[in-house]
């Protein structure tokens, strides 16, 4: 069974438009729950994702740490020399921080797991101008264009003689911002022959784009759309004490 | 003890469809090798894996006695200089004259060594001193093959390994790179170079060795 990519952007835009609004830890809990429910139905692969996502949950920890240490009330948890460092409060804004990101980055996978020609088909049917549509996949093709120039770049320096474990932190981090400029000048060099070689097959020569796929909405779509909604607004009400 | 022990290696990027399947040869210091055949046949992943770029599915690659997994790439480009097929892969730095540079500042010089007049000798040899301070993104495709070669060349290395050096080369800097693949017969220093041009390969090699999905063979 097929979803419409329409879908797809909806029902992440409605979940992570709620992740920012929801404040109480619990009712966070439950939008993640639900985030994964729906990664599930629409059987979105998260193993392989969370892998790679595993250093950018250290950076997160380290960015919840630091929150609770700064952020004062409830009681009590450790001191050091008289100076509380960590709190109840504390610790719960570091917590929200982690599943709020959370939410945000799988619900983002629902739309990453989309072809990225249907989520430009999605958003042109959705009226955005086509051209800002394409733009959207070009700058979502740009960041692994990065980093292979990145990759490649670092791969040429090793193999120059330069020892990327054993120099000095000083000297490689001099040498990493070294290797950063040309790289994002050959990404994006790449990026513009993307886009030249669009233009020279007629892109942007009319307003309007006609295109050979079309997408249509099914009853599923709709049902996926309103079950997602009603579970998004029962989770957000229970958050403003709205009901329960 | 060969510089380069190639033992049963088997490589494929896919889990299936074997690029090439044990393949062996071994490697003196001093050979002159040109590595043969059809594009798409795996020269260069050869290469890469020969470099530790890349990793074999089975065998073994060993670079002066030890297995080229344990040693770090720096210290494989410290002993080989690799000259990639894409120039665009190659340069790094901001300039032409630091591209030159870098390997004397971050990888190893030799002592009383005079790393200028070294750097100014090749830039003059493939005609890129005026380029001194242009960035290399900038140069020309023969122009970025003629630094990608120079900031090689330049360095001190036992063995160097050139994937199709002549490419985007006009006839006269071929010349300039023939002549320097003779001096470095002369220091008796080896080489391995990817080509298609057999009259190229005739002149400056002295054993050939095809590359095929089930092995290689010197011809
Ligand atoms: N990163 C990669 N991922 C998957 N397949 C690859 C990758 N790089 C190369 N290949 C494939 O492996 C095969 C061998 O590539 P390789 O570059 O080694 O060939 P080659 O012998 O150097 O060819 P040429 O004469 O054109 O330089 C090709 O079929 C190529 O499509
Ligand atoms: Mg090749």
């Amino acid at each position: 069974m097929k979803i419409d990519p329409r879908t797809k952007i909806i029902i992440v835009f409605l979940i992570s438009s709620a992740a920012v609004m929801i404040t109480e830890l619990s009712s966070l809990l439950f939008l993640l729950l639900l985030t994964l429910i729906l990664c599930r139905l629409f059987s979105v692969a998260l193993s392989g994702p969370i892998k790679k996502l595993r250093k950018l949950l250290y950076f997160l920890v380290v960015l919840a740490l630091i929150q609770s240490i700064f952020t004062p009330g409830g009681e009590v948890l450790v001191t050091a020399g008289g100076m509380r460092i960590l709190t109840t409060a504390g610790l719960e804004t570091g917590i929200s921080i982690i599943i709020r990101m959370s939410v945000i980055v799988f619900s983002a996978l629902i739309i990453a797991s989309a072809p990225a020609m249907d989520v430009v088909y999605g958003l042109i049917a959705m009226k955005l101008p086509y051209e800002i549509a394409f733009m959207v996949l070009l700058s979502i093709k740009f960041l692994p264009l990065f980093r292979e120039e990145f990759a490649d770049s670092l791969t040429a320096v090793q193999l120059a003689g330069a020892d990327l474990v054993k120099i000095p932190l000083k000297q490689k981090l001099s040498l990493y911002s070294y290797v950063l400029t040309p790289s994002v000048i050959k990404a994006l060099n790449r990026a513009r022959f993307i886009s030249l070689s669009m233009e020279s097959r007629g892109f942007r020569a009319y307003p309007d784009r006609t295109s050979y796929c079309k997408l249509s909405m099914r009853g599923m779509d709709y049902v996926a759309i309103i079950a997602a909604s009603a579970a998004v607004l029962l989770v957000v009400s229970y958050n403003f004490n709205i009901i329960g | 003890m060969s510089f380069y022990t190639i033992n049963s290696l088997t490589f494929s990027y896919a889990k299936t469809d074997k690029l090439f399947q044990n393949i062996s040869f071994d490697i003196d210091v001093n050979q002159h090798i040109g590595l043969v055949g059809p594009n798409g046949c795996g020269k260069t992943s050869l290469v890469k894996l020969m470099l530790g770029i890349l990793r074999p599915r089975g065998g073994e690659i060993y670079l002066e006695g030890s297995n080229i997994k344990d040693i770090s790439l720096s210290d494989v480009g410290k002993k080989v200089g690799y000259v990639f097929q894409n120039p665009d892969k190659q340069l790094f730095c901001p300039t032409v004259l630091e591209q030159m540079r870098f390997s004397f500042t971050y990888g190893s010089s030799e002592p009383g060594e005079d790393i200028d007049d070294k750097i100014n000798y090749y830039l003059k040899t493939f005609d890129l001193i005026q380029y001194k301070n242009f960035s290399p993104v900038k140069l020309s495709r023969g122009e970025k093959q003629r630094l990608a070669l120079a900031s090689v060349l330049s360095r001190n290395v036992k063995f160097l390994i050139l994937d199709e050096p002549s490419t985007g080369l006009d006839i006269l800097r071929k010349k300039e790179l023939e002549n320097c693949l003779m001096t470095l017969k002369q220091e008796g220093k080896g080489y391995m170079i990817i080509s298609h041009e057999a009259k190229f390969l005739d002149k400056y090699v002295d054993q050939l060795l095809r590359l095929r999905p089930e092995g290689v063979e010197y011809v």
